[in-house]
Parts: C-alpha cells; structure tokens; sequence
C-alpha cells in the first residue's frame, strides 16, 4: 500500500473525529446544510444529465461515475449515522432528566422532602415545595 | 442518633427477593436510606418502602447510573446531608462496611472513599471475574488516570462536596467509569478501603455477564473520543 493512502486514511480518521467534537458549531451546521443542498442539486442535475458523473469521476480519477456515487454514498451514510447517533444519546439523556425529576418530585409529595421538616428552617416551612424540589439541569 | 448525616443510596432493579432485608440490616446503622427503584416489574418497591427506606421510583427503566444519580440527587435536598454512601440492593456487601467507611472518612481528609475487594476479601469470587476486573484496573488507569486496585466496587462513600459535582450522564453501566472520570476531574483527595464482597448464588446470577465488559468499553471509547462541546 502506498504511504499516500495511509495518510489520506489517518486524516479522514482525523477530521471525522474533529467534525464530530465540534459539532454545536454553528459554521459547522450551516456547512453541513450546504453540503446537503449541494448534493440535492447534484442529483437533480445527474437525472436530468447522465453523462455529469461520469465526467466528474474521470476530473478525479475514479474509473466510473457510479463508483464514484457509491463513494460519496458511504461518506454521507457515515455522517448520517454518527450524527443521527449523536442526536439518540442527547435526547436520551434529556428524557433521563425529565424523568429523573419526576421520581424525585413524585417522591417529595409522597414522603415529603429528605430529611424531613425538621431539617427546614422554620421561614421556609411554609410553601417550599417549590425550593425541595428537583429541577431539570440548565433549565 | 448515629449517622444522622448520612444518606446511604440504593439503586434497585428487579430485586424483591433481597432488597428489604438489605435496607433493613443497613436502617440499624443508616437513619436515612433511599432506594431508588429503576423501573422494577416484581414488586421491588413495596419491599423498599417494607424495608423503612424512603423510595424514589423512575418511571421508566434507565440503568445502575442512572438510579445511583438520581438518588444523590434526592438526598442532597436535603441540606443536613453531609456524606452518601452507594450500596447494592443484591447483598454483595456488608453494613460493618459501609460504616467503617463512614467513620474512616469522617476521620481523614478524604472526599471519596471507594470499597476495594482486592484489599479486603471476595467469598466464593469465580476465577473469570478476577481476571476480567484486574483488565478493568489498568482499563480505567488508561482511560480516567486513577488506579485502583478494584475499580467497580459498588460500595462508595463520599462527601457533599463531591456528590455535588457528580452529575454522571452514560446511561449504561459505563457509569462505573464514569464516576472515576469525576474523581479525577475534581482533582479531589480519593481512597480505597478493604471490604468484603460476598458472591451469594443469588448475585451471581443477578450479575453483570462478563462479555458486557466490551459493550461498557467501547461506549467509554467513543464518549472520551467525540466526547464533544454542550
């Protein structure tokens, strides 16, 4: 295997990985939106002139244009997958949160607050429900 | 009474058989124990409140993590609250333990104070486990930078300081390491202390399948790689 192709692999590796950690940022998401109008546009030009694929995958050296959509098929099926991912895990973690807060709110009602009233300041026995109570992060 | 302070948190899934002689051995040392039920489907929660725990129940499955924040989360409303003691519903450990623990860590100037079986003893340990949990140690070395000679002992105790910082996030049982990666982000003084894991037939079949060692690893893996910006 030529060296070439290693470090052509290790830095996709590289900035896959750096895409990734980076993902919140808004130059990244507006790019990731253009990407995709850009291969919507692609397409509808490839329906309407067969011959466009085949001349840009001989510009790059790829022997077929429809190597060359198969290529840029696993790229984007990567990006989807990571991203959809990444979506899955953040949103799970905020039906943990929500859910977390229920138990402990549901759990307060039932038994009161941990520790009980006695541990309450006597000013802040009255309509604390809101203090003892739990709260999503960040909200 | 003793221990008026403390908070010993229990995470509980699917453990009815055990769980209330569990808090019931634990309230003789323990005034404030809380049982939070992950989602049970056999009655777990009738025998935590049997027990004289008080009960948080999720309202949907969501792992030993999971459960282990939400009960410190619980116990920190309340103010008087000053160390939490972790401690497993299925009877692997042992109260003398915890609250030896307890008293070790009122003593010295410590903020996490982790169970260690390979310091103190295993009854009826299977070989298999040893070695997968000598693996874990230079595992979690390698990924968290803390060393320890049992890094997934369930039997912890920490102080309000720490508790504080806590907020684990992996749902799965990665949380484990997870709670090593806050110890070291903290940069707060840790320790082990020698404690008795008891292997009864009932935790063993209960227990973790080794093989799920791969699936906890390379979900640290890739949150330590794309851990990503919020």
């Amino acid at each position: 295997m030529p060296w070439i192709k290693i470090v052509l692999i290790a830095s996709s590796l590289a900035v896959l990985v750096g895409v990734f950690r980076h993902r919140q940022r808004v130059e990244l998401r507006a790019g990731s939106r253009l990407l995709a109008l850009l291969l919507g546009a692609l397409a509808v030009a490839s329906i309407a002139d067969p011959d466009i694929p085949q001349r840009v995958a001989s510009v790059v050296g790829v022997t077929r244009g429809t190597d060359l959509i198969l290529y840029v098929l696993v790229v984007v099926f990567v990006l989807t997958s990571l991203g959809l991912y990444f979506r899955v895990r953040e949103s799970d973690r905020r039906l943990q949160d929500l859910a977390r807060v229920i138990a402990i709110n549901q759990a307060v009602l039932d038994g009161g607050a941990p520790g009980g009233a006695a541990r309450l300041s006597p000013t802040t026995q009255e309509g604390t429900r809101s203090d003892t109570t739990a709260r999503v992060p960040g909200s | 009474m003793e221990n008026e302070d403390v908070w010993v948190i229990v995470p509980t899934y699917n453990e009815a058989k055990v769980v209330r002689g569990v808090i019931e051995a634990l309230r003789v040392h323990f005034p404030h124990v809380v049982a939070v039920d992950d989602g049970s489907v056999d009655g777990s929660a009738l025998e935590i409140l049997a027990g004289g725990a008080r009960l948080v129940r999720h309202p949907i499955n969501m792992g030993a993590g999971a459960a282990l924040q939400t009960g410190v989360d619980f116990a920190l409303l309340d103010p008087g609250a000053r160390y939490f003691v972790t401690f497993d519903a299925d009877g692997q450990h042992r109260v003398d333990d915890a609250v030896a623990m307890v008293e070790h860590i009122r003593n010295h100037d410590i903020d996490v104070l982790l169970g260690s079986r390979f310091l103190g003893s295993a009854v009826n340990m299977k070989q298999s486990r040893k070695l997968l949990l000598l693996a874990a140690r230079w595992f979690e070395k390698a990924s968290s930078g803390i060393y320890l000679t049992d890094a997934h002992n369930g039997l912890r105790v920490f102080s309000r300081t720490f508790a504080e910082v806590l907020r684990m996030r992996m749902a799965d049982m990665a949380w484990a390491s997870e709670f090593l990666g806050r110890i070291a982000d903290s940069k707060l003084p840790y320790a082990e202390f020698p404690v008795t894991v008891d292997y009864t037939e009932y935790s063993q079949a209960k227990g973790q399948h080794s093989i799920n060692s791969v699936n906890i690893a390379v979900d640290i893996v890739v949150n330590r790689v794309l851990r990503g910006h919020r």
